[in-house]
């Protein structure tokens, strides 16, 4: 008895505790979220007689969406961001800084830190800064380094426009991988690579055996935040292209951006807004059923 | 101790009362108040325990005294200078505005608050509606092009201002294309047109000259077709630019797609009983004269795709002479190419000249538009207030302090007959041209015709389709967004 009391009282501490966040997450999160599926049944906009007067519309703003070959454009382009810039660029590089700076090398704080350096920019700066690295005429900071090699200058944002934003978000995103996998590496115990060394074991061998499956769980973790994340880059993107030219960087954040705030479709965005979140949970569901942990 | 600091207090109230309320002198005020309260209530000495009772009933009447004092100043400065905030964007327009500031705030006694926007028209606009939306938007506002002001009335965003207008000393200076624009079908009117904007074709006339093209008057599309190719066969140069494309928000439909639609056998986009009529002979015809221009290559298409498609056009290429002929307004001869802008083009009178926008088969005109109309909001605290000061920004002065730095053209024939807009050369002969100019009768979903219209447009800028397909693009946009039953 004395014990469940004990219990109680721990659990409405817990629950004191807990309800700042609580109130903040509803306030925030729950309720914007709720109500923009709300909104996705209705014909709210910023102006005309939806404005003045918005009704519900059934499912006609998601019958809409499923015939936008708009929209379609806009997931593709971001599934191609998403596993360019996260899946591959970031991940990888983000990889090869942290195993890299593991080792006893000169002047490794000062890579750190150079590393570190594209997340300390704001998203609009560090895109202004790339806009004038990639744009056109022989002046543009790309274009005089490739000149060096013999390469003509181009205009490398509206030539190679999604490439450029998955370079840009590369480079911005390799900290934070380079952060949480040097984490996730710290966790493997040096012994076993003692050992694995002294069996006659290469490195490559160690990296395959070793490194990639015990670091399994940490790099699923990462995909995870990486992939939501890089689902709703925004500023960056938008700074650099605004979703062009002719919608070939227009992610689907820039399409809900466009729908509510340029065509004034507060109903249709938030439509397309569902259907994102929708996503990422499925997506963030498989991660964690990949790690087979339990929430 | 504490009687110096009621002291203290009593004459920072005083000060208050004389001075005005201050942040700071509050914060004096609070901080007395604090002391003089922990002096009696944690107080150890014996004397002072001994007195606390009196003491506390002269601070209970100090602290009635203090908060009275507060509430009376507080009271007296909101009482005093009642605050109209204005919505205005781009530092050009702001400078315009606060040079005509002052004259209002005396004039009506209150005290304006210019609130500062995004330069960018479509950023602009996109924060007041949200403002407007949400029901915090500054007290008078504009909105920036006439095919906006449908939309936002029916929005219920303005207060009307039909009598205000009518009533008010400069209507019957208003030119008669600038009334027309702002009268609805009702005869209601929610802005006030205190300046217009008047658009042609602006082109390098020492470029044509140079390689010998004539530089008449073209006399239908046609013709200018013919002409723009012939600037590209005898100088290289891009022949002829209309704003196309998602990225230049409003300006694809209201700095190139209006000029041609209403040189057409269907010159309106409204009809009598408030639907739209986009699928006109004259729409598919616009939209097979931007099919020609490229496929033949006589404007640039790749820089209208980026993310600020004037830039490279028209700051750039233009004054370089890499591109010869444009649509643009009388503002041009001003803010884009003129001496104080970026891309200055010497003697840009005399080397670029204009000419009318010819219609599809014959005649030739101008397209007049209402330029940041000025509204009320609906919401405003104070919309009699509102609507008073709104109208000072119709004046002669604010007229010529907006067309100095904007080189747009006064709603009104005595501002442009003022001495002071006399001396502005560029834009005198403009002013000729403002009776005979045609404009588009806008209506109630005219922004989803604009995105429209901008996505139609866009398609054809990436070759994807032709006239006929862009006319579906934009028409199927329309009905997606207003209804079927808004479409015709």
């Amino acid at each position: 008895m004395g014990r469940n009391l004990h219990e109680q009282r721990v659990e409405r501490q817990l629950l004191i505790v807990l309800l700042p966040s609580l109130a903040l997450l509803s306030a925030f999160v729950i309720y914007p979220a709720l109500y923009s599926v709300y909104l996705s049944f209705t014909n709210e906009a910023l102006v005309g007689p939806g404005a003045l007067a918005p009704r519900l519309v059934g499912l006609r703003n998601y019958a809409r969406l499923f015939n936008d070959t708009k929209f379609w454009n806009s997931l593709l382009v971001t599934f191609v961001f998403v596993l360019g810039s996260a899946v591959i660029g970031q991940f990888v590089l983000g990889l090869v800084c942290a195993m890299a700076l593991r080792r006893p090398i000169r002047l490794r704080r000062i890579f750190s830190s150079i590393i570190l350096l594209p997340n300390a920019a704001p998203e609009v700066v560090a895109g202004f800064m790339w806009i004038s690295m990639l744009s056109g005429g022989e002046h543009a900071t790309l274009s005089r380094i490739v000149a060096a090699f013999g390469v003509e200058p181009a205009d490398w944002l509206n030539t190679f426009p999604l490439a450029m934003i998955i370079v840009v978000n590369t480079w911005r995103g390799i900290a934070t991988a380079m952060i949480l996998l040097t984490a996730g590496l710290s966790t493997i115990p040096s012994e076993i690579y003692e050992a694995a060394r002294m069996d006659g074991a290469t490195p490559q061998q160690m990296f395959r055996r070793i490194t990639l499956p015990l670091m399994m769980p940490t790099i699923l973790l990462y995909m995870l935040i990486s992939a939501v994340s890089t689902i709703a880059v925004f500023g960056l993107v938008y700074a650099l292209t605004r979703g062009g030219p002719g919608g070939a960087t227009e992610l689907v954040s820039i399409y809900i951006y466009n729908q509510s705030f340029a065509a004034y479709q507060l109903g249709y965005g938030a439509a397309v807004a569902v259907i994102v979140l929708i996503i990422a949970l499925l997506l963030g569901v498989g991660y964690v059923k990949a790690m087979k942990v339990e929430i | 101790m504490y009687t110096v600091a009621t002291k203290r207090l009593a004459q920072e109230g005083k000060n208050s009362n004389e001075c005005g309320i201050y942040g700071g002198q509050i914060f004096d005020m609070g901080f007395g108040l604090i002391q003089v309260w922990n002096r009696v209530h944690f107080s150890h000495d014996p004397e002072e325990i001994v007195r606390k009772p009196r003491e506390e009933h002269v601070m209970r009447k100090s602290l009635f005294a203090s908060m009275c004092a507060i509430g009376l100043v507080a009271g007296l400065s909101t009482a005093n200078a009642e605050t109209i905030r204005i919505a205005e964007h781009r530092q050009a327009r702001i400078d315009a505005l606060k040079a005509v500031v002052p004259d209002i705030e005396k004039k009506y006694g209150v005290t304006i608050e210019v609130v500062e926007y995004p330069a960018p028209e479509k950023d602009y606009l996109t924060k007041i509606l949200t403002e407007l939306r949400a029901g915090n938007a500054p007290d008078i506002f504009t909105a920036p092009r006439g095919q906006d002001v449908a939309d936002m009335a029916s929005a219920g965003y303005f207060a009307p201002i039909t009598s205000e207008v009518q009533a008010w000393d400069g209507y019957g200076q208003l030119f008669d294309v600038a009334k027309q624009l702002v009268t609805g079908k009702d005869g209601q009117v929610f802005v006030l047109p205190a300046m217009l904007n008047v658009q042609q074709l602006y082109y390098r006339r020492d470029i044509l000259e140079k390689a010998g093209i004539s530089t008449d008057q073209p006399k239908n599309w046609q013709d200018l077709l013919d002409r723009a190719k012939e600037i590209k066969t005898k100088t290289g140069a891009y022949g002829l630019l209309f704003p196309m494309g998602v990225t230049w928000g409003g300006g694809a439909f209201g700095e190139g797609f209006e000029h041609l639609v209403v040189g057409t056998s269907t010159p309106q986009l409204a009809n009598d009983d408030g639907t739209l009529n986009l699928s006109s002979a004259g729409v598919k015809d616009a939209l097979g004269f931007y099919a020609e221009l490229i496929k033949n290559d006589l404007m640039p298409t790749q820089p209208l795709l980026g993310p600020e498609p004037w830039v490279v056009p028209k700051y750039e290429m233009f004054p370089a002479g890499k591109l010869a002929a444009t649509t643009c307004g009388s503002w041009c001869y001003i803010y884009d190419w003129g001496p104080k802008s970026k891309n200055p083009i010497p003697n840009v009178t005399s080397v670029v000249g204009t000419w009318l926008i010819p219609g599809k088969d014959s005649g030739a005109y101008v397209l007049v538009d209402v330029d940041s109309a000025w509204g009320v909001s609906a919401h405003a605290a104070n919309v009699d207030l509102a609507k008073k000061v709104m109208l000072e920004l119709g004046s002669i002065k604010a007229d010529i302090a907006y067309s100095q730095g904007l080189g747009n053209i006064p709603g009104r024939k005595d501002a442009a007959a003022d001495p002071e807009f006399q001396k502005m050369t560029a834009l005198v002969p403009v002013i000729a041209a403002v009776a005979k100019g045609k404009y588009l009768k806008t209506a109630s979903g005219f922004s989803a015709v604009s995105e429209g219209v901008a996505r139609a447009t866009e398609a054809l800028l990436r070759k994807e389709t032709d006239a006929a397909g862009a006319q579906k693009i934009l028409v199927d946009y329309v009905k997606e967004t207003l209804g079927d039953e808004m479409v015709k």
